[in-house]
């Protein structure tokens, strides 16, 4: 007959219990053989499993796949209807709902970029890459600021060209700062902002190409679009929504020092 | 990519086939994507394993429908351990991998119920909220099948051990 601290005592190996009821419960297992012992039998399991069990990656095939399919996903509406059909299974409506909201606003700023200029692959690579580098700590910001009055004059002696700067707290994109970066040769600006908990850079650099586009690199999302003599690149792991958010105020902030 | 290893974890316990579990990564990844601005708080883990755990539910319905077999998931416990294939050629298999199989076929031996909690307990190391989030359990039951999951193993593990002279507890 098991004793009918049993459930508690587990709680406690898992660490799911705050610190008086853990005391309790070794003052009760002190003098309880049954679930010393069932301590016992969960530390055993537990040593068999994380010992033993497999703890390696998933195939590097696995990723490459999943890789490919996600850039697919979004390099553009005609290609996805290229990728071979999903069997039945895949077609349930159980996505259908989340298809239809998302689908849908992916494929409207698909439309909204009608250019389909190409961007060369390895310079997507470097802007990813130099998007995840960002990450790591301490390299995210040369400049730290909610100023976009320190941030902008800031590029000016660090890189070649002077981006478009404001710091969009109210619409829920705060300015983080600015950094210089070096990418295809050329220094490049890097606008940071924040969105929840996703960071979000903004690279600027003098137009080579200006074109448009949108596409998914390893998971991140990624939109290039021009404005005047400048080319803007937004890289991110925030949701499409929310990425295209950032663009459209920063378009309009251009459009608007266009004008004047 | 986050989580791709866990996820290939969670969907080789699951299926217990390494083909089945990188299609239904595959399709869980395709999900999440096009699902992405459904992700509320930050449990982007937890999140995406229950994808995957729904991924898994999709692909099994639809193998048993082909097959019109309805697939064991009961509690029985199968005691497969230290049998015919792993005498088989004792010589070739180093002792680690041989554990490695071993503890496979104690965890295949399991429910598909007690292998999640199990999982995600003791090797993606989850709270039981979090285990309860990915599979839409109250905590409770969460609780008790983890305790019915690593009694059923420890039991699956004494028989197999039974066999052997040196095997522990």
């Amino acid at each position: 007959m098991p004793c009918a601290e049993g459930s508690r005592v587990q709680a406690y190996f898992d660490a799911e219990v705050d610190a008086v009821a853990a005391a309790d419960i070794e003052r009760h297992t002190a003098g309880c053989p049954e679930c010393r012992a069932l301590l016992e039998d969960l530390e055993a399991t537990r040593t068999l499993i994380r010992r033993e069990a497999h703890y390696g990656h998933a195939p590097p095939l696995l990723r490459e796949r999943i890789t490919r399919m996600l850039d697919q996903e979004t390099a553009s509406p005609l290609q996805r209807q290229d990728r071979p059909r999903l069997p039945a299974w895949r077609t349930r409506p159980f996505w259908f709902g989340a298809l239809g909201g998302i689908g849908a606003a992916v494929a409207a700023t698909t439309a909204f970029f009608l250019l389909f200029a190409t961007v060369p692959d390895a310079f997507l690579d470097e802007v990813v890459a130099a998007h995840v580098r960002s990450l790591m700590p301490a390299h995210l910001t040369d400049v730290v600021s909610t100023d976009q009055h320190t941030v902008k004059p800031w590029f000016a002696g660090h890189a070649d060209v002077s981006p478009v700067v404001a710091d969009f707290t109210p619409q829920g994109y705060r300015l983080v700062g600015g950094r210089a970066d070096y990418i295809d040769g050329r220094r490049v600006a890097v606008v940071v902002y924040q969105h929840g908990p996703h960071i979000i850079n903004v690279f600027t650099w003098a137009s080579r190409h200006g074109s448009a586009r949108v596409t998914t690199r390893n998971g991140y999302h990624v939109v290039f679009w021009g404005a005047g003599n400048l080319e803007y690149c937004a890289v991110s792991d925030a949701g499409w929504q929310e990425l295209q958010g950032l663009v459209g105020l920063l378009r309009a902030l251009d459009a608007r020092d266009a004008r004047e | 990519m986050p989580h791709l290893d866990a996820a290939h974890r969670f969907a080789r316990w699951l299926s217990r086939s390494p083909g089945e579990a990188d299609d239904i990564v595959q399709e869980a990844f395709l999900r999440a994507f096009r699902g992405f601005d459904a992700l509320r708080g930050s449990d982007a883990k937890g999140w995406l394993l229950a994808i995957v755990r729904n991924c898994h539910a999709s692909a099994f319905r639809q193998e048993q429908r082909r097959a019109q077999v309805p697939l064991p998931d009961s509690d029985d416990v199968q005691l497969e351990c230290a049998t015919s294939d792993a005498a088989a050629d004792p010589q070739s298999v180093s002792i680690e991998r041989d554990d490695q199989r071993c503890l496979e076929r104690l965890i295949a031996g399991l429910s598909e119920e007690h292998r999640e909690v199990l999982l995600l307990r003791e090797m993606e190391e989850m709270s039981y909220r979090e285990i309860a989030a990915v599979t839409q359990l109250p905590i409770g039951t969460v609780m008790s099948r983890l305790a019915r999951a690593r009694v059923a193993l420890k039991l699956q593990w004494l028989q197999e051990s039974a066999g052997e002279p040196h095997a522990v507890r």
